[in-house]
């Protein structure tokens, strides 16, 4: 379906979607980041990208799995804590960051099916947002098969024609949310058609930084584990968290049970997020690290996301949304890093 | 003006004859007009050298690296590490020495004074470019810094891209060195603590809500921890129970370290986690600013430590990072300290 | 909540059996899940043991697939959970979930003969598996089993061991020189080179400690096994024990449910980190 909505009436549309629970980037300070909307007339659509993907709100920081107690007849109790039923609608979501929830999805489902991510993940409709010019000097989404007009993973995808949105519809979910205020969109006029390919066309030209060659990588890294390069990469990491927690993709993390009271025992067991650039994310009880310093783990981290994923789901672990790279606190950058894996050896 | 070439005459100098095992400097990004840290162990890795505003970056840290490095190696090599240091990045050179942490021979200071004016800060570089894209910064004449983008040089008054620090900095040069380059220009703040008023201003209701509202953004990337030179301990008080473990640590002394913080990035832990870095902190930190630069999510963390700075100073005239034989503010006392809390 | 894989169910433990005592206790843990519930297992597989207050640790399960009565865990005191587990009494309840990895290829090993070599607490993985071919002795060739620790006081099954005896081959050994030992004294590698097992029509398993293994693999080369001939487990620090927390992966594997068990000619070729 594809229609006209023009910015007059956005937020009318948005009023009728009152039972959804609704999404937008907001600018508090100078920080862009996802925030739940009362006043459908406050939404901005014209913003670079969030700090923290939309990711966060599928996949929170922090959830809690069960609650346990000390009880009477067992012994112990324990209660499961699914996510609460609120469908939600997340606008302004930028393609990168809907592919990067297609490449999650592949880690949740599979034999054993995560119910807390897939609670979340199917009653969220995700709207995107063409990105008209680059929303970071250090967007790569071309490199690594994505767009700035990608429609994959996303039931609505919003370009900004000027004075007015081109809407494609391209999902059921995202009629549904279309036919809930049919009279404040219009059908879209052929020139209308031909802004929009020429906005996207021209989206493209304007990515400036890309990784030549790419396919070549996996292959690549196959042969450089036991190779000195990563102890020269890693020389400046400070061993942060910032990489692994705004990427997109990214999903590790970590189950432990916080107590409230001990005798009688009572407290939850909590997912929070992790990471692989931690140095105690691998150590055993024992005390042996198979990560024992900052070059295994760097290692690990492009390895994990230009080799091993794509030997497990044929698709590199990186949407190109240039978050690592603008936020680094020592610039280590991503695709400086496999431009030198590319050419290593030759 | 600091003439780069100067800079890297000495780096080439001490390299071959030797003196250092590698120097830590500045060398362009890939990405930007920022500079990046650089580990430069060849007379052709020099030619990568830069001395410009965008030179923000704490170097000292690496020098923690350095030593756990050493420390892991069978024979290390000895010489010391050459490093670029600013006046502030070197007063936590003293601060390490202070603590006995490094020793005078483990460092080959090479201290570059920041002359009239100081380091830009990022965001209000890209806030006064409105979005377009710096390639370039130069020191220009006396307070004025030179930025090139796509449509050419222009000229902007320091002072108005200034990092926040640079503003109430009160150590221009590094006093310690083993070569300066660059005048010894003195540009003492009136008012060191000025920037603090703003907040101190504000009631306690006031006040909580302003620090519940920052510190419930943090998401716990610990990137203001890994930053600081200060934050050496082999393990820190969010880290997890089986952390530092050998070999022979007991399974009950495992089973029986507390849990002081928990993973969740929820308001008490992050509060308990920040607060209780800024009281470790306290007469320790000399405000490279770091911690706020590094922070994704924008915390005014500069605050908080400064406060604590504040109160050094006010209770105790302690200034930490200025003597290299002054003992840590934690592990001396003077009769004058205050007693008023002794009933 | 049945079918949420995070959710443990809860277990009695109905017996607990003392294996070693010392610094380094193994307990042996017999447990009866409170709620029916169709949990089955293969040889090889491990569960997650949850302590609720404190954590998680996954556990190989050392009784046979053919018990139904209850599941048998032993376990080596090492950290918080498992202090916490060694501190609890019968009647206490844990939660379990599971089962969890992808266990011995048993069944391609029908007409094999069978060589099991472990050292300290690896004879518990190797518990399960040896006990499933005795269950269906007719299946398998010969049976070996050789097994040591640093002293005969850290022997596991110790009882279990002298009724073995009676049925299949075992050759046991200990570090040092001890008083009253009769058996081999030494390291578990040079007792295999010392008791030369045949690699004629076999299979090997080994399990203990990472430096023990390295070394068991090669003599067992040098004995002219062959890398497909050649079983061992591998642990890694697990949290979800499903394959999406991130941690426990060797290149692309994850070792909860790709692995544990891994022949040397698969794991010789993963990248050497664990």
């Amino acid at each position: 379906m594809e229609k006209i909505l023009t910015k007059k009436s956005f937020s009318k549309w948005v009023k009728k979607l009152e039972s959804y629970k609704i999404y937008a980037p907001v600018k508090n300070d100078d920080l862009w980041n996802y925030e739940i909307i009362d006043i459908p007339e406050s939404i901005q659509l014209d913003y670079p990208n969030t700090v923290l993907s939309p990711k966060t709100i599928i996949f929170p920081q922090r959830e809690i799995f069960l609650e346990f107690k000390a009880s009477n007849e067992e012994g112990l109790e324990v209660k499961e804590i699914l996510p609460e039923e609120k469908p939600a609608v997340i606008f302004g979501v930028r393609p990168c960051d809907a592919i990067a929830l297609t490449l999650t999805d592949n880690v949740f489902k599979g034999d054993f099916e995560d119910p807390y991510y897939w609670k979340r993940r199917n009653q969220t409709i995700l709207i995107g947002l063409t990105c008209n010019i680059p929303p970071s000097f250090d967007c790569f989404c071309l490199s690594v098969d994505g767009s700035p007009h990608s429609k994959d993973g996303l039931d609505i995808l919003m370009t900004d024609l000027g004075d007015k949105y081109y809407i494609e519809s391209l999902t059921k979910k995202g009629n549904q949310l279309i036919n809930l205020a049919k009279d404040c969109f219009e059908e879209p006029k052929v020139t209308d058609k031909k802004d929009l390919e020429e906005i996207h066309a021209n989206s493209e030209k304007q990515i400036k930084r890309q990784i030549k060659d790419i396919k070549k990588i996996p292959k690549k890294l196959k042969g450089m584990f036991d190779t000195p390069f990563w102890d020269k990469e890693s020389l400046s990491c400070i061993q942060c968290g910032i990489c692994t927690y705004l990427c997109p993709t990214c999903h590790c993390f970590d189950i432990n049970d916080e107590v409230a009271s001990s005798a009688p025992l009572k407290g939850k067991r909590v997912r929070t997020w992790d990471n692989c650039q931690f140095p105690d994310f691998t150590m055993h009880s024992s005390g042996h690290n198979p990560r024992p310093d900052k070059s295994s783990r760097l290692r690990q981290r492009i390895l994990h996301k230009f080799q091993y994923f794509v030997e497990l789901y044929e698709n590199f672990q990186c949407v190109g949304c240039g978050r690592c790279i603008s936020k680094c606190p020592v610039g280590i950058d991503i695709i400086e890093v496999l431009d030198k894996v590319r050419d290593y050896g030759s | 003006m600091v003439n780069v070439e100067d800079i890297k005459k000495e780096a080439i100098r001490i390299l071959k004859e030797g003196k250092v095992k590698y120097i830590i400097g500045y060398k362009k990004s890939t990405n930007g007009s920022m500079s990046v840290p650089a580990f430069i162990e060849s007379s052709e890795d020099v030619e990568n050298l830069i001395w410009d505003p965008t030179c923000v970056y704490n170097l000292t840290r690496f020098l923690v690296d350095e030593k756990r490095r050493k420390a892991r190696e069978k024979n290390p090599d000895e010489r010391p590490v050459g490093i670029i240091v600013k006046g502030c990045d070197s007063r936590a050179i003293i601060v390490l020495l202070q603590e006995k942490f490094i020793n005078r021979d483990d460092v080959y200071i090479l201290g570059i004074s920041c002359e009239t004016t100081g380091v830009l800060d990022e965001k209000k570089l890209s806030k006064k470019l409105n979005g377009k894209k710096a390639e370039k910064v130069e020191y220009d004449e006396k307070n004025n810094f030179a930025i090139t983008t796509a449509d050419g040089k222009i000229k902007v008054p320091a002072d108005e891209i200034l990092a926040e620090r640079c503003l109430e900095c009160r150590a221009n040069f590094p006093a310690i060195n083993d070569v300066l380059f660059g005048e010894k220009v003195e540009r003492k703040s009136d008012k060191p603590f000025e920037s603090l008023e703003k907040i101190e201003s504000l009631s306690k209701e006031k006040r909580w809500s302003f620090w519940k509202e920052q510190l419930d953004k943090c998401i716990r990337c610990y990137a203001c921890r890994s930053v600081c030179p200060m934050c050496y301990c082999d393990e820190c008080v969010v880290d997890t129970i089986n952390f530092a473990v050998t070999a022979d640590t007991t399974a009950e002394e495992k089973a029986q370290r507390i849990k002081w913080v928990e993973k969740s990035p929820a308001t008490s832990e992050n509060f308990v986690y920040h607060l209780v870095r800024a009281i470790h902190l306290a007469g320790r930190c000399i405000d490279c600013g770091e911690c706020e630069r590094v922070c994704p999510m924008d915390i005014p963390l500069r605050f908080l430590n400064k406060k604590m700075e504040k109160e050094a100073k006010e209770l105790f005239d302690y200034d930490a990072g200025f003597d290299p034989d002054q003992p840590s503010l934690v592990s001396c006392f003077k009769d004058e300290d205050p007693e008023d809390f002794i009933r | 909540m049945d079918h949420n894989v995070y959710i443990p169910k809860l277990a009695k433990i109905i017996e607990i059996k003392e294996e070693v005592g010392g610094s380094r206790p193994i307990k042996s843990f017999r447990t009866h899940f409170i709620n029916k519930n169709d949990f089955s297992h293969r040889c090889g597989q491990s569960a997650m043991i949850s302590v609720l207050g404190k954590g998680e640790s996954m556990i190989s399960i050392s009784s046979s697939p053919f018990v139904k009565d209850y599941l048998q865990f032993s376990i080596l005191k090492m950290g918080r959970v498992t202090t916490a587990l060694h501190e609890m009494q019968v009647g206490n309840v844990i939660g379990i979930r599971g089962p969890y990895g992808n266990g011995f290829p048993i069944e391609e090993w029908k007409g094999k003969n069978l060589v099991f070599i472990g050292g300290g607490i690896g004879l518990a993985p190797i518990w399960s598996v040896l006990n499933t071919a005795l269950g269906k002795r007719e299946d398998y060739g010969d049976l070996m089993l050789i097994y040591g620790a640093r002293t005969s006081k850290d022997l596991v099954f110790n009882d279990e061991l002298k009724d073995l005896k009676k049925k299949i081959t075992v050759f046991l050994s200990v570090d040092v020189e001890e008083e009253g030992w009769k058996e081999f004294v030494g390291f578990v590698p040079q007792n295999v080179t010392d008791k030369k097992p045949s690699p004629k029509n076999s299979i090997t398993v080994t399990c203990g400690p990472p430096i023990m293994i390295k070394f068991v693999i090669k003599a067992l080369k040098d004995l002219g096994f062959e890398d497909e001939q050649i079983y061992t487990t591998v642990e890694n620090k697990m949290k979800c024990g499903i394959g999406k927390c991130g941690r426990c992966n060797i290149g692309k594997h994850y070792v909860c449910k790709d692995g544990p068990v891994y022949s040397w000619a698969q794991l010789k070729n993963l990248p050497q980190e664990y």
